[in-house]
């Protein structure tokens, strides 16, 4: 979008004021949204995001400009306005750009643009009918939703360094809403990829995910309302791994890291969970939707262990915390787009698989919730207090999955649920979301086996245990 | 980019009637963090959005890469997306109102004064609020300037153009005392930087915050209260949301039946003031339509329902100017509405309570209010209130209740309104809140 001359004059324009770092990141993005209400089209819409956004470090101060009018003058004002922020002398120069060599991973088969609008709802109208005739007479609405998502990157910064990406993102999501004519209850699957429409001609089973979107809406509407109190929880796969992300995952980066304001700062080495706990924060996965070449300053993606065997081993740097860290950054300097000052931020973050069984985890538990699958939830981040939901779970009792229940809440400190988690299973999935902090929303993947944790606080409105 | 040009090439293309919106922004923001300047960003950016009738049908598309290549894919993409929509809303091209009310909501002087200047004022305002009380542990301040500019223009040759700026300084003030953490925050919304008075500002955001110390749980029982001005916006919110067209038309509202009937207390009169001078002046709607100055509910009696072009034309009637813009689609919003202050003081209606509770705050509105039935219970925090004045902070309280209900039973309404919302309301004092306590 911009030439590497006019890249090096905005660069030399940023730095005139003492700025000891320059970086310019331009963006032309396209998206494509399809929304279908029981089984009509009721939005098809494109949008393209397109614009520079300019970024100055002078020691551990920054400043960050954006505009869309990526002309050389529009550009040129921005660096001179952005540079006014500091008073000092020139100390840096650039002379000439190098293109950094991108290993290119995560390619699309089939580009999603390449696919018409009408085989894409084709596509999910399969998925609909599939949930629809599950019970045509309960299943009383079911909505459907493809993305499609090409990001062209490039950025260019003050170490000389010109480095071009690619990402290409599909995401489908299927919503079921079950009604026995008085209560209302929902299920939804939401699959996506750093891939192209072969991910979901080969990889996702379209009229099985609508119908698991049912089963499971279907089977909350029978379900007893959920007892309340302290008691064993087993924590389903994948999308469980929600609680990881949210309690844990979030206080592990360097923006709260470096500000002392998490409590993971200065525990480096330390025991932070239970020994049966190792995680990983890994943006490398081919084709996973987290995934990136480079992050968004252009740094190679990593596979960062963050906990081994309960013990802290590694934050989410990006560089400019890693400043007031005095540490390398880890290639997770992530944002949603160019009106975003990047940041540290996840990938696709997961607990390891263990050695138990799913069954065995079940059959050692007396009594306690088995929340299989997780909906939204809170974190507050001062204390890392969190409450999620469970969209599906049952009571176990005497080592069998008793009854399903409803309205089940999760409530805990992310700090000590790490350390009370005594199994882990050997099934680990991830599941797909998006997460939103100070450098916007972006793509994640969260994931973990099937946990049990000794002992935490569910809310319910049934009965109350102990 | 010539925007004759696009209406040309639409009707070339078979697109029988479209509109296209350009919105051109500009902002400066910043945060003053405990005395340090962090997030200092600017922005210049500008958007178009095109909406197009094609073969019968609608087809909408945004983007903000303008250069030769935008005209050619707005019009494929309005075709591209208008081949494959069935929603039932109807897209209506407006050809325009008779009159709009413009006033100059652009102020030269804010735009021109240097960020300098406006970063000094944050740190200053960090200085004093640092100095009114020992307790106070970190301070984040935040300061956001938007200019905006809209143009709207149709192909029946409507032209429309508006252009505002203001800014909103936001502080949120930490405080501890023993094992006690409170915080608060306060807003101030304007366009004049020297009416902006630091030292009012300061305490009240400071009184606000080391005011809940030493709180306790209080008793559970039905409490004569006051709502403050911030809980009762956030409720009327919630009520208004009832008198939209849309909602009455999808058999979703309350009021569906109850025009021109008693549905609040005599004490309730909601206006809709876009027309107003202030951040949320408009003088026409995102479907070009002029927007007027109404009254929504007069002593109680509901009198109109709120209409964009499309819920209008369902309804046999004409739009009443609330059609705005959310991801693409119209939907209908309310701009600056209020509930009608009345001439006494919060102050005067604490003194008519000699025993009772005043609501400051609320929390988790989303989960605990049932917008449609208009039940809640939330998580609260105020003070008790004992012969006519504010006494024991309480926190970690519920209160439940009806929204409905709740204005109904207003029995007084106070004078102290904003107007940085789009919908506000001054403290009202209600007959009697449920409070689950101790």
């Amino acid at each position: 979008m911009i030439s590497k001359k006019i890249a090096v004059e905005v660069l030399n324009k940023a730095l005139a004021t003492g700025a000891d770092f320059a970086e310019i990141f331009s963006e032309e993005t396209h998206s494509e949204i399809i929304a279908l209400d029981n089984e009509k089209c009721e939005t098809s819409n494109d949008n393209i995001v397109y614009g520079v956004g300019i970024r100055l470090l002078r020691n551990l101060q920054s400043v960050y400009g954006y505009t869309n009018d990526v002309s050389r003058a529009g550009l040129m004002t921005l660096a001179e306005t952005l540079s006014k922020s500091f008073d000092g002398e020139r100390i840096k120069t650039v002379s000439e750009l190098e293109t950094k060599k991108v290993e290119k991973k995560h390619r699309p088969l089939i580009p999603l643009t390449s696919v018409s609008k009408k085989d894409k709802i084709d596509y999910l109208l399969k998925g609909c009918r599939a949930a629809k005739a599950v019970d045509e007479e309960k299943i009383v609405r079911v909505m459907a939703s493809f993305l499609s998502k090409e990001q062209s990157v490039d950025i260019y910064n003050s170490d000389g360094k010109y480095i071009h990406d690619e990402r290409s993102r599909g995401r489908i999501s299927v919503s079921v809403i079950a009604s026995d004519g008085e209560k209302f209850e929902s299920g939804a699957e939401s699959p996506g990829a750093c891939k192209g429409f072969e991910f979901f001609q080969n990889e996702v089973n379209i009229e099985e995910l609508g119908k698991e979107a049912a089963e499971k809406a279907l089977l909350m509407l029978d379900a007893k309302e959920c007892p309340s109190g302290q008691m064993p929880v087993i924590i389903g796969n994948g999308f469980g791994g929600v609680i990881f992300h949210e309690a844990c995952g979030h206080s592990l980066e360097a923006s709260s890291v470096s500000k002392n304001l998490s409590v993971f700062s200065n525990k480096l080495g330390q025991q932070i969970a239970s020994p049966l706990v190792s995680a990983v924060d890994d943006g490398t996965i081919e084709g996973a939707w987290g995934s990136e070449n480079v992050d968004d300053e252009g740094h190679a993606t990593h596979r960062n262990l963050l906990i081994q065997d309960g013990i802290l081993t590694s934050y989410l740097i990006d560089s400019f915390n890693g400043r007031r860290m005095g540490m390398k950054e880890n290639g997770a300097s992530r944002r949603q787009s160019y009106k975003y000052e990047p940041t540290s931020r996840m990938s696709n973050t997961f607990i390891l698989p263990g050695k138990s069984t799913v069954e065995e985890i079940i059959k050692n538990t007396k009594f306690g919730l088995y929340a299989k699958s997780l909906g939204g939830g809170s974190v507050n981040p001062a204390t890392g207090e969190f409450n999620f939901v469970a969209t599906e779970a049952y009571i176990v009792k005497d080592g069998k999955i008793a009854y399903p229940v409803k309205g089940a809440t999760l409530i805990g400190s992310g700090a000590e649920v790490l350390l009370k988690v005594d199994m882990v299973a050997n099934d680990l999935a991830r599941a797909q979301g998006m997460c939103g902090a100070a450098s916007g929303s972006i793509p994640t993947d969260v994931g973990e086996p099937t946990i049990r944790v000794s002992s935490m606080t569910v809310g319910g409105r049934g009965e109350k245990i102990n | 980019m010539n925007y004759q040009e696009f209406f040309i090439k639409a009707k070339e293309n078979e697109i029988e009637e479209s509109e296209l919106s350009f919105g051109k922004s500009k902002s400066l923001s910043f945060t003053v963090y405990n005395g340090d300047l962090e997030n200092y960003t600017f922005s210049n950016n500008s958007s178009l959005s095109a909406r197009g009738k094609y073969h019968g049908k609608a087809g909408y598309v945004n983007t903000e890469k303008l250069d030769s290549s935008t005209i050619p894919f707005l019009i494929e993409k309005i075709k591209e997306n208008a081949e494959v929509n069935n929603s039932s809303d109807e897209l209506i091209i407006f050809k325009g109102s008779e009159k709009y009310h413009n006033k100059k909501v652009y102020s030269k002087k804010l735009d021109e004064t240097p960020a300098d200047e406006k970063i000094a004022i944050l740190k200053k305002l960090y200085e004093v609020i640092l100095s009114q009380d020992k307790r106070i542990t970190d301070i984040e301040l935040s300061y956001q300037e938007d200019l905006s500019e809209y143009i709207l223009m149709n192909s029946y040759g409507l032209n429309l153009k508006s252009k505002s700026n203001f800014f909103v300084i936001y502080a949120e003030v930490i405080a501890r005392q023993g094992e006690e953490t409170k915080t608060d925050g306060k807003v101030y919304v304007g366009q004049d930087l020297s009416q902006f008075d630091i030292d009012t500002f300061a305490k009240d955001v400071v009184k606000k915050t080391v005011s809940q110390f030493n709180s306790i749980i209080c008793d559970s029982k039905k409490y004569r209260a006051i709502l403050s001005s911030d809980v009762a916006s956030s409720f009327l919110n919630f009520y208004l949301g009832h008198i939209i067209a849309d909602e009455v038309q999808k058999n979703t509202s309350h009021f569906k039946g109850k025009l021109n009937e008693k549905i609040a207390s005599s004490k309730v009169t909601v206006e809709e003031r876009p027309l107003d001078k202030g951040p949320s002046f408009r003088s026409f709607d995102d479907e070009g339509v002029a927007t007027s100055n109404k009254v929504l509910i007069d002593k109680g009696v509901l009198k109109t329902y709120l209409y964009n072009l499309a819920t209008a034309k369902k309804d046999n009637t004409v739009s009443t100017g609330n059609g705005y813009r959310s991801s693409g689609k119209v939907s209908t919003a309310l701009t600056n509405a209020r509930l009608k202050p009345s001439k006494l003081s919060e102050s005067d209606l604490i003194s008519k309570v000699k025993e009772g509770i005043y609501i400051s705050d609320v929390e988790g509105l989303h989960a605990g209010m049932n917008g449609q039935s208009g039940n809640f219970s939330l998580q609260a925090r105020g003070y008790l209130i004992k012969d006519g004045k504010l006494s024991t902070p309480v926190s970690l309280i519920t209160v439940a209740g009806n929204l409905f209900k709740i204005f109904q039973d207003v029995m007084m309404v106070a004078n102290n309104i904003e107007n940085y919302r789009s919908v506000n309301s001054p403290s009202l004092l209600i007959k009697s809140i449920a409070v689950s306590g101790k």
